[in-house]
C-alpha cells in the first residue's frame, strides 16, 4: 500500500461522490448535494496535503530547501483547510457536510480491508465451492437487509416516543439524541419499559452504551422476546463469551502438532505461564490441581472485562450479579477444599485459629467469629471489586462520550470528539488487572485453606541456609 | 438540609475522602515496594504480586465507596 494505493483511493472516491452528490441532491435538496460534494473535496484535499507533508518528511530528499518549502506549504494549507471547513460547516447542512468528509475516510478502509480479505487464504477456499460462494454471499445480503430494517425501525422509534411522555422527571438530561453507536443510551431504553408499564424502575440508574440487546428492544419495544431478551442480557452476553473461550480452545487444540505455531503457540503460552504462575504460589504439590479451575478463572474473567470495549458489546462483569456468581463460586470451592484437604475437625480447628495453648483456647470465642466473618467478608469483596472497577470504567467512557458530544453540541452534528479514546487504553489496563487480582486473591484464599505445615518447614529450612 | 442535599454533598465527599485514604496507602505500598526492589532486585516478581494483591485490597476501599455512590444516586433527584 504505498502512493499508487492512494491515487486509486482518490479516483474511485471522485466517481462515489459524484453519484453520491448528483443522488442527493435530486432527491433532497440541492444544497445537502452541494455539502456532499464539498465535504468531500475538503477531505481529498486533505488527504493530499497529508500525503505531500509525509512524502517531504520521509521522501529521499528529505532535509534539502525544495523538501522543507513542500513541508511548510502543507502545513500552511492545512491551516487554511481547517478554516474553510469550519465555514462549510456552519453554512451548509453539516449531514451532508460530515458525510462527504467520511467518503474517502471509507474509500480507504473498505480498499484495504478488501485487499486483506482477497489476500487471505479463506478467499480462495470460499471462491472455489459453488455452493459454498452463493451461501456467503446470501449470509451478506440478509445481514444487510436485516441491518438496514432494524436501523430504520431503532430512528422510526425514536422518533414516535417522546421522551417528555413517561420521563417527566428530567426531560433535559439525556444528550441529545444523538443516532450512531457512540451515543450513551438516552431515556430511549425506557420506552420499552414504560409502554408495558411497571418495568421502567428495573432500567433506573445511570445507563450504559447501547449494545446489540438494546438496539433490538428498541427496534421492537412491544415484542415479548425483546423484552425477554433485554432482561436476561447479561447471561445471554456471559453464555456467549463462555462459548467463544470454548471455540478458540478447541480451534487451538484440534490439530496438535508437538511444534506448536499460531493460535495454538499463542494459547500454549497462556496456559503455560498461568500454570507456572498459579504453581509458583500454591506450591508444586497442589497447584496443578487448581491450575484449570483458577487458569479458567483467570481468560474467562478477562474475556469478560474486554468483551465491553468492542463496539454494540455489553461486559457481563459490570452487572454486580455476575461478579457476585463468580465470587461465590470461589467461596464454596475454598470451602469445600478446606474441608476435603483438613477433614470436618481439621477445619474448624483452622476456623478457631489452631488452638494449642491454654491462652488461645479461652481466645477460641473471640476468634471463631472473626474467622467467620473473615471468610463471609471474602465473597463480598472479590465481587465489589470487580464489579466497581469494570462499571467504573465503563461510566468513564460514557462519561467523557457525552462530553465529546457536548463539544459539538453548538454544530448540530451526528458525531462527536473521541475524548473517551485515552480512557480506552486505561480500561484494557484495568481489565487485565482487574481480573488478575481476582485470580491472584482466589488463589491465596485457597492457599489459605490447604495444609501448610510443609510449607512453613521450607520457609524454616531455607532460612536455617 | 434536606435529605437530597444531604446526599448530593455527602456522596461525592465521601468519595473524595475514600480515595484520598486509598492514594496514601497505595502511595505507602509503591514506596514500600519499590525500595524492596531496589534493595533485592532478584525478588522482583514475588514482591509485584505482593505488591499487586495489597494494592487491590486499598484500592478496593475506594471501589466501596464507588458502589454506594451509585447505589444511592438515584435518590439525590428523588
Amino acid at each position: 500500500m504505498g502512493l499508487e494505493f492512494l491515487t486509486r483511493v482518490r479516483r474511485t472516491t471522485l466517481w462515489v461522490t459524484a453519484i453520491a452528490a448528483l443522488w442527493s441532491a435530486t432527491y433532497t435538496t440541492p444544497r445537502l448535494g452541494l455539502a456532499v460534494a464539498l465535504g468531500a473535496a475538503w477531505s481529498l484535499v486533505n488527504l493530499f496535503l497529508i500525503e505531500k507533508l509525509v512524502v517531504g518528511l520521509t521522501g529521499p530528499d528529505r532535509g534539502t530547501p525544495p523538501a522543507l518549502k513542500r513541508i511548510w506549504l502543507a502545513l500552511s494549507g492545512m491551516v487554511a483547510l481547517f478554516g474553510a471547513g469550519a465555514v462549510l460547516l456552519s453554512t451548509l447542512p453539516p449531514i451532508g457536510a460530515m458525510a462527504g468528509f467520511m467518503l474517502p475516510l471509507a474509500t480507504i478502509v473498505l480498499k484495504a480491508a478488501s485487499l486483506l480479505v482477497l489476500g487471505s487464504r479463506l478467499w480462495p477456499r470460499v471462491l472455489r465451492a459453488g455452493p459454498r460462494a452463493l451461501g456467503v454471499a446470501l449470509v451478506i445480503a440478509v445481514a444487510l437487509w436485516a441491518g438496514a430494517s432494524l436501523v430504520t425501525r431503532v430512528i422510526a422509534n425514536q422518533g414516535t416516543t417522546p421522551p417528555a411522555a413517561h420521563e417527566p422527571r428530567a426531560p433535559g438530561a439525556q444528550p441529545q439524541a444523538a443516532p450512531g453507536h457512540d451515543a450513551p443510551a438516552g431515556t430511549e431504553t425506557h420506552a420499552p419499559g414504560a409502554a408495558e408499564g411497571g418495568h421502567a424502575a428495573a432500567d433506573e440508574g445511570p445507563q450504559k452504551f447501547a449494545n446489540v440487546i438494546t438496539v433490538l428492544s428498541r427496534a421492537f419495544p412491544q415484542a415479548e422476546w425483546a423484552h425477554f431478551l433485554h432482561q436476561y442480557e447479561v447471561v445471554i452476553f456471559s453464555l456467549f463469551i463462555a462459548f467463544l473461550v470454548c471455540l478458540v480452545a478447541w480451534l487451538a487444540s484440534r490439530r496438535a502438532k508437538l511444534i506448536p505455531s499460531g493460535l495454538q503457540n499463542a494459547v500454549e503460552a497462556l496456559v503455560e505461564s498461568l500454570n507456572d504462575f498459579i504453581v509458583g504460589i500454591l506450591g508444586p504439590k497442589f497447584g496443578p490441581r487448581y491450575v484449570p479451575f483458577l487458569g479458567t478463572l483467570f481468560i474467562y474473567i478477562l474475556a469478560m472485562n474486554l468483551f465491553g470495549l468492542i463496539p454494540f458489546m455489553d461486559s457481563p462483569t459490570s452487572n454486580l450479579n455476575v461478579t457476585v456468581g463468580l465470587a461465590l463460586v470461589v467461596f464454596v470451592y475454598s470451602q469445600y477444599t478446606g474441608i476435603r484437604e483438613l477433614g470436618v475437625v481439621g477445619y474448624l480447628d483452622h476456623l478457631a485459629g489452631n488452638p494449642r495453648t491454654p491462652l488461645s483456647w479461652g481466645l477460641v470465642p473471640l476468634m471463631l467469629p472473626i474467622h467467620v466473618m473473615g471468610e463471609l467478608a471474602k465473597p463480598i469483596s472479590l465481587s465489589c471489586r470487580l464489579f466497581g472497577n469494570i462499571f467504573g470504567e465503563d461510566m468513564l467512557l460514557v462519561a467523557f462520550v457525552t462530553l465529546g458530544i457536548t463539544t459539538l453540541s453548538f454544530a448540530n452534528l451526528p458525531i462527536g470528539l473521541p475524548l473517551q479514546l485515552p480512557f480506552m487504553f486505561l480500561a484494557l489496563l484495568t481489565s487485565t488487572l482487574q481480573a488478575l487480582v481476582f485470580t491472584v486473591l482466589s488463589t491465596i484464599y485457597l492457599l489459605l485453606m490447604l495444609p501448610h505445615d510443609d510449607h512453613e518447614h521450607e520457609g524454616e529450612g531455607q532460612h536455617a541456609h | 438540609m434536606d435529605f437530597h442535599a444531604a446526599l448530593g454533598w455527602g456522596l461525592p465527599v465521601g468519595i473524595g475522602l475514600a480515595a484520598i485514604g486509598s492514594g496514601i496507602g497505595l502511595g505507602g505500598i509503591g514506596n514500600g515496594a519499590m525500595q524492596a526492589i531496589g534493595r533485592q532486585p532478584e525478588a522482583t516478581g514475588k514482591i509485584q504480586l505482593a505488591m499487586i494483591i495489597i494494592a487491590a485490597l486499598a484500592e478496593a476501599l475506594t471501589i466501596y465507596a464507588f458502589v454506594t455512590m451509585f447505589l444511592l444516586q438515584g435518590k439525590i433527584s428523588g
